[in-house]
Order: C-alpha cells, then structure tokens, then sequence
C-alpha cells in the first residue's frame, strides 16, 4: 500500500479521525436482531397478502367473470330482439325492413297485383 | 451453535456465519453484528456528523445484509461489502431528503484515551476536524474517511466507490489539500 509520507498535519487528522474509528453502541446487536425479525415477519405479510390476492384474482377468473359475461350477452340479446332495434332503425330511414332494401328492383307479377290491389 | 467450534479468521468466519444468517440464524446475526458494527457506525457518522443518523443507517445495513444473505457470495471480505452498502445509502440518504450532512457535531472523544488537561485541547482537535470532513465533496470525504481513518487500502476503497483506484488517490489528495485549507485558521490560532 504506497501511502505519501506523513506530514504533522496528516498526523493530526489521523489521529482525529482514527478517534471516531470504532463506535460501539450499547445493545446494537439485539436492536438489529429486533428490526430484522420485525422485517421478516412484515415481508411475510407481503408474500402471503401478494398470494392471496393473486389467488383471490383467478378464483374471479374462473367463476365469476365467464358467468357474468354469459349471463350479460343473453341479457343483451334478449333486449336486442326484445326492442328490434334494427326494426325502428329501418323505420327511422324509411325501410320497410332490411330485405327491401336488399331485394332487386322488379314489377310485381300481375298475379300478387290481383290479389293484393283489392284489399290493400 | 456450538461453543466448541475451532477458531477462524475473521474473514472465514464471516463466511461461515453469513451462511448460518441465510439459514435464519439469528444468533449468528447476533454475532456479526457484534463483531462489524462499531466500525460501521465510526464511519457513518464521520460521513453524516450525526450519532443518531448513523445508528439509524448502520441498523437499515444489517436489515439489507440479512435479506442478501441468501444471494451473498463471498467474492469481498464482508467488511468491505458493509461499507459499501452503506455508502450507498449514505448517497441515497442526501438524495431522498435533498439536503447535505449535518454540521451539528455530537462528537466527543472516547474517555479515558487522554489525561484531563489535553481532553479539551483533543475535543476541539476532533470537533474542528469532523466539522472540516464534512465540508469536503461526498467523494473526497468517503475516500478520506476509508483511508485514514477506516486504515483501508487505496484497492479497497476502490471498490467499495465503484471507481478506478487512480480517482480514489485524486480525491484523497484533494481532501487532503482542501482540510488543510479549511483548518489553516485553527492552526494558526494553535
């Protein structure tokens, strides 16, 4: 270890700081042993609470959200033909239904025009 | 652990008894901190200027090394990877709270060391000393701090600063340089 030669005032701040060299504090160990218990038993607490909640999240996964969301489409479905929403939006445009609007432009036979004159 | 177990250096037996800490076994927890924490809190409080702060730190260092006692590999002597842990959060500690180490010195010199007469010349020797330490740049500080008064080599010191051993001895020098400036005025008065 090359270390300058010592000069009175390296002296001196050797020996003042080798005076604060070692602080031996009264029961440190046992306060340490304390706190590292106290952490152990707290990260503990952590690593179950992270498994529980994890567990907790599939659990809902599993059951409750496939449930829901079957339960939730036949609920819409039920409303949709309940409604017939795509019935008041043809109405809305004017449409008899959808298949008049797909359905090519033709004369009606003069057959359907016998039956359908006179009543309608 | 057994009573009669043979002798080690300190060095093996700081391996042998990290791995006992893995295990959880407090009292060989016990035993290291023992044999470590004097230094570690010497040195901490040389960094902060602050007793209770150091106490504070040294504690948050064992807390750190008990959960890396599983991951722990002995590549360093233990006393060096402490040091560097808690130089790490020394710098963390300045960072978090944005601020620099105290200059209200709670220092005072071990009794008995000195004869009554020269106690008061050695306390203010000491507080003038500390007080200057901790003017110094966190680099020139850590550095001066571990070579003179934790007696480390400059390799040491180079790792534990995650640095080249050539910027260890420039900020060695610079420190020194620098206290000799700031304690010019109290020497003249001596």
């Amino acid at each position: 270890m090359d270390k300058p030669e010592q000069t009175p005032f390296d002296q001196e701040l050797a020996a003042a700081l080798r005076r604060g060299r070692a602080v031996a504090v009264a029961g440190f160990a046992e306060r340490v042993v304390g706190a590292v218990r106290a952490d152990r038993r707290r990260r503990a607490v952590v690593r179950w609470s992270s498994a529980l909640a994890a567990a907790a999240a599939v659990f809902v996964a599993l059951f409750t959200l496939p449930a829901a969301s079957e339960e939730a489409l036949n609920r819409q479905t039920f409303a949709l033909v309940a409604r017939d929403e795509s019935a008041q939006l043809a109405d809305l445009f004017g449409a008899a239904d959808d298949l008049s609007l797909l359905a090519p432009v033709a004369e009606r036979p003069a057959l359907v025009e016998t039956f359908v004159a006179p009543g309608s | 652990m057994s009573q009669e177990e043979p002798m080690l250096p300190d060095d093996e037996d700081d391996k042998r008894l990290m791995g006992l800490v893995a295990g959880g076994d407090d009292d060989a927890l016990r035993l290291l901190v023992h044999r470590h924490h004097a230094r570690l809190v010497g040195y901490l409080r040389g960094e902060v200027g602050s007793q209770a702060t150091a106490e504070e730190l040294a504690m948050e260092v064992f807390i750190r090394l008990h959960r890396a006692a599983a991951r722990w590999r002995p590549e360093a002597k233990l006393s060096t990877y402490l040091i560097h842990i808690a130089r790490n959060l020394v710098l963390n500690e300045w960072r978090r709270r944005g601020r620099k180490p105290t200059t209200a010195l709670e220092f005072a010199p071990e009794p008995g060391d000195v004869s009554q007469g020269s106690a008061r010349r050695v306390a203010e020797l000491d507080e003038a000393f500390q007080r200057a330490i901790l003017q110094l740049a966190p680099e020139q500080r850590t550095a001066i701090l571990l070579v003179v008064q934790q007696e480390l080599p400059y390799e040491e010191i180079a790792e534990i600063m995650d640095a080249p051993v050539s910027s260890v001895k420039t900020w060695i020098h610079r420190a020194r340089a620098r206290l000799r400036e700031l304690l010019k005025d109290f020497h003249d008065q001596a």
